[in-house]
């Protein structure tokens, strides 16, 4: 119940955010509760845009909850995000299902780096899945302005993706087939957690790593499972957005999907299933503030001032405490 | 290039860089680790330029940087020490609130006096002897011949022992985030005043994480971290004097260079890293 109120709050907290900057430029509140509607969820149109928004935010919040509930740090969703979309861009010629099954791929083995750094050197994987986020930017960078530039070399971006790799769309709506993919990789997320032994032991691992290794768990397993599975889905998410939604990769392409997540998963609680509504949210507060950044001229930063303050609303209620 | 502009590229441009290493070693020896250092930076970056345009004077924007670097020092503090809050979790919200506050003000104010006119920096510069001499030897004395240092050390190690000596584990840590506050407000400001002209978006780009990262292969002293920066240092000078000479290699990919850097700079940690006994924990 108390993790419900701290929900609520977090989100009233993050819309209340919103308000006092349109305040502070002197528009009124209830005009600007009208412009954030309009642009959320006023209008079927609006929906579509806030769901399209929130599929990726929901993988990379899922990304984000598998690893934290293993007691993983992975902070380095941004990276796999890039490098699963670059990586399905490369595969899309095969198809959409290889470009699907190769961003996973990609994704996973970018996290894995950084368990590899972890057990083979002692880097804190919450440095190095950071470390990786840059790496991975500036090799999208580089891809967009060389090797993959579009054929006509005039903008930093690429040719689109063969139709063929495109998600298919619902009818002549913006939504694309990737809601079905997230929506399954989060119910089969939280049978593997909630339901299956192994889940069990992903959770034990993260409760209290020693305990589980007294239990029996082999804890170096579970903490290089969790993290491959969390680079996976980050790495899918890169992948339906490109073949989803963006259709080509530019060098401002993951536009801190990664890093929402991380708000999207506590906001959740890391319940993968409550990760469904937070996406929602968070997906609507996005597209709240792009149509405030279109009618009223405030600056779309403030959903990521709005996601920092949820973040902080839901510690604040004592959830995410130091383990001693 | 010559040789001496080279090491002198290369010290300057770590400056930033050391001076958050320094107030993140303190921290750390307090037994918090603060992932909102490059928020904080961020802060400071961006409160030095607003002070510095506001009083036209350099002094002042230093001092800007450092209430920009507190303020989000303090709520840290509130959130790590007060609530025992994960340090991580709040690390990173850090993070995205400096984001989020100095990307709208940016964004709000990018047209007024304050960020299109270029900051003019006069005068002797005095931080990167500061940052290179006069604050290690300080910090290397107040941490290991001081009873202040012994026990925030101890509040590192073993706070219960803190505790029992009737000493408030909780009043050394906000001191040590204090000190950390003005040296990564020194940071942020040289970092916008003094190597930049002005404040642009995100413009630390996580120096806050290589200063963790050269914490760690420092193992957490002043030597090390001296070492790691300098080393730090010399590769992203090396890539600087690359993109002067119009060198093959693609732009983008000697962008990435200082990370590779870092994480190879990571791995170098030789044998076993002893980090303070109680570090992270509450």
């Amino acid at each position: 119940m108390r993790r419900i109120v701290a929900g609520v709050v977090a989100a009233a907290a993050a819309i209340a955010v919103l308000a006092f900057c349109g305040l502070a430029l002197g528009h009124a509140p209830a005009e600007l509760l009208r412009v954030a509607i309009r642009g959320s969820v006023g209008s079927p149109f609006a929906l579509q845009g806030t769901i399209v928004k929130s599929i990726p935010l929901l993988l990379t919040g899922l990304s984000v909850a598998v690893a934290f509930r293993a007691g993983v740090w992975n902070i380095g969703a941004e990276g796999q995000f890039i490098v699963g979309a670059l990586a399905a861009f490369v595969a899309a010629p095969w198809g959409l299902t290889a470009a699907l099954i190769v961003s996973i791929a990609a994704g996973a083995v970018w996290a894995s780096i950084a368990t590899a750094l972890r057990f083979w050197r002692g880097a804190p994987e919450v440095l190095t899945t950071i470390l990786l986020n840059f790496v991975g930017l500036h090799l999208l960078g580089w891809a967009v302005n060389g090797p993959l530039q579009e054929r006509i070399a005039q903008y930093p971006q690429t040719d689109p993706i063969p139709s063929s790799a495109a998600l298919p769309r619902f009818g002549l709506t913006s939504l694309h087939a990737g809601i079905v993919i997230a929506v399954v990789v989060c119910i089969a997320l939280w049978i593997f957690l909630e339901r299956t032994t192994e889940g069990l032991r992903m959770r034990a691992t993260g409760f209290n790593a020693s305990a589980a290794q007294w239990a029996g768990v082999n804890v170096t397993l579970q903490i290089a499972g969790a993290m491959a599975i969390s680079g996976g889905v980050a790495g899918l998410a890169g992948g339906i957005e490109l073949l989803g939604v963006t259709h080509r990769l530019f060098e401002l392409f993951a536009a801190g999907y990664g890093y929402s997540g991380i708000a999207v998963a506590l906001l959740a609680q890391l319940h993968p299933i409550g990760t469904l509504v937070s996406a929602l949210f968070f997906g609507a507060l996005q597209t709240a503030a792009g149509e405030l950044q279109r009618s009223a001229n405030i600056s779309i930063t403030v959903a990521t001032f709005g996601q920092a303050v949820v973040i902080l609303t839901i510690i604040g209620f004592g959830s995410f405490r130091a383990r001693d | 290039m010559h040789a001496i502009d080279f090491l002198l590229l290369a010290i300057t441009a770590s400056t930033p860089l050391l001076l958050a290493v320094e107030g993140e070693v303190v921290v750390q020896r307090s037994g918090i680790i603060n992932l909102g250092i490059e928020g904080m930076m961020l802060a400071a970056a961006m409160g030095s330029v607003i002070a510095a345009q506001l009083t036209n004077r350099i002094a002042f924007g230093f001092a800007g940087g450092i209430a920009g670097a507190a303020l989000l020092g303090a709520l840290f503090g509130f959130f790590a020490i007060v609530l025992r809050a994960d340090q991580i979790v709040t690390g990173t919200a850090i993070n995205l609130l400096a984001l989020g506050i100095t990307g709208f003000i940016y964004r709000e104010l990018q047209q007024s006096e304050i960020f299109a006119r270029a900051v003019q920096f006069r005068g002797r510069n005095l931080v990167v002897p500061l940052a290179w001499i006069a604050v290690p030897i300080v910090l290397a004395i107040v941490l290991w011949r001081t009873i202040f240092g012994l026990r925030l050390r101890a509040c590192g190690e073993n706070p219960e022992a803190v505790t029992a000596a009737r000493a408030s584990v909780a009043g050394h840590r906000w001191a040590a985030l204090g000190i950390e506050s003005i040296l990564v407000g020194i940071a942020g400001a040289y970092l916008a005043l003094a190597l930049s002209s002005g404040f642009a978006e995100n413009m630390t780009a996580g120096r806050g994480y290589i200063a963790l990262s050269i914490v760690i292969f420092g193992r957490w002293k002043m030597k090390g971290v001296l070492l790691g920066t300098a080393l730090f240092g010399v590769a992203a000078a090396g890539q600087y004097a690359l993109q002067a000479a119009g060198h093959a290699l693609p732009f983008h990919l000697l962008l990435a260079i200082p990370y590779v850097v870092t994480l190879l700079i990571l791995c170098g940690i030789a044998g076993r890293v002893r980090a303070p006994e109680s570090l992270g924990r509450a």
